[in-house]
């Protein structure tokens, strides 16, 4: 049955969303895995239905600045999926990437932003394929945008997409690991009521 | 230590003779502070969306039903409108969208409409820190009316 707010979602279909979550999630891993050169794991997903302050409290401190990847979904789903870079992840991408050792999130320079924003994207985009696939969904991605902030001013965008039609926000988060350590990134699809629907009759589960 | 009293997203809150309303890492938010200094009483507001587009919601997301329910506690509690004083900030555009949903420009829509909400209400905006691509966090200080502006990688400043 067709749901019209996410607070109809209950356990079982948020389960199907936790599974997608994982899929996507692998795939990104697998892309992140070669490009870094590192053994790169992604903890269980989480598929939840929040308030927004409780949604941000689930994040982290909302002044703590990071780096957000920001992607668009149009098309079969419509949403956004950002990727949330903390400074840790950061230092250990850089590091990997081009022998940087500490840069501090609000210095990046021409080159370390456009590595983040190319990381971002490609996690994003591994992800969204995977799920196109196993839906059979048509996706198309906005070019990526990276910004700099608070996280909390980072998630004020797709928490005002989603306030459009709803006092809460469905995230499916999700979490990298690299070579086993917990760097605290966080991948968020932030999909719209309407693409629930979809991506549920689609993989036959309304 | 003056006690904080935070405001979260979409909410609100009231207080008098002292404490600091706070409201952390505004992006395309809009912070609403009021004061009335003749009694010491303070409001802050956390708007998210210009508009209220449905009946069962939080009347705080939005900049027209928010400001219209804040006023209305406030002049309960015995605020004149010819003593508030407004200073707004927040509003910013944290990414560069250009996609369909038209959300690139979320925050000013919110500014311009958080103004012509209060101007329809009567009131003026004496102070306002809008708009940039940087989230602000924003508090009020109820004993003194002061209002500040703190974001990552600059000083606290005063509105």
């Amino acid at each position: 049955m067709a749901i019209s707010r996410y607070e109809e979602m209950n356990d079982m279909k948020l389960d199907i969303f936790k599974e997608m979550g994982s899929i996507g999630g692998g795939n990104a891993a697998t892309a992140l895995s070669s490009m870094l050169n590192a053994r790169v794991s992604m903890a269980l997903p989480r598929a939840e239905i929040l308030e927004f302050n409780d949604a941000l409290a689930r994040l982290g401190d909302p002044e703590i600045v990071i780096a957000g990847v920001l992607v668009e979904l149009t098309g079969e789903i419509q949403g956004i999926m950002l990727f949330i870079i903390p400074e840790e992840f950061s230092d250990e991408v850089l590091f990997r990437m081009l022998g940087k050792t500490r840069t501090a999130l609000l210095e990046l320079d021409e080159i370390e932003s456009s590595v983040l924003t190319e990381i971002g994207n490609i996690v994003i985009s591994s992800y969204v394929t995977a799920l196109s696939s196993l839906a059979g969904v048509e996706v198309e991605l906005s070019v990526p945008q990276l910004a700099v902030n608070m996280l909390g001013g980072i998630m004020s965008l797709p928490m005002a997409m989603m306030g459009q039609q709803s006092d809460r926000i469905m995230m499916v988060t999700g979490e990298f690991n690299i070579d086993d350590k917990a760097l605290n990134s966080g991948m968020l699809l932030l999909p719209d009521v309407e693409s629930l629907n979809i991506l549920m009759k689609k993989l036959g589960v309304d | 230590m003056t006690k904080k009293i935070s405001v979260g997203i979409a909410d609100m809150k009231i207080a008098r003779q002292e404490g600091e309303l706070i409201t952390y890492a505004l992006g395309s938010c809009i912070g609403v502070a009021f004061y009335d200094p003749m009694i010491k009483l303070g409001a802050l507001l956390h708007i998210m969306l210009p508009e209220k587009n449905m009946s069962e919601s939080n009347v705080y997301k939005f900049a027209d039903s928010g400001i219209k329910e804040t006023l209305r506690k406030l002049y309960a509690f015995g605020a004149m409108k010819g003593r508030l004083v407004i200073k707004i900030a927040g509003g910013a555009k944290m990414f560069e969208m250009k996609g369909p949903g038209g959300l690139g420009n979320i925050g000013e829509r919110n500014a311009q409409n958080v103004k012509r909400v209060l101007a329809a209400e009567g009131l003026r905006v004496a102070k306002e820190d809008t708009g940039a691509n940087y989230a602000r966090t924003m508090s009020l200080d109820v004993s003194t009316g002061q209002v500040y502006i703190r974001s990552a990688g600059k000083k606290e400043r005063m509105l």
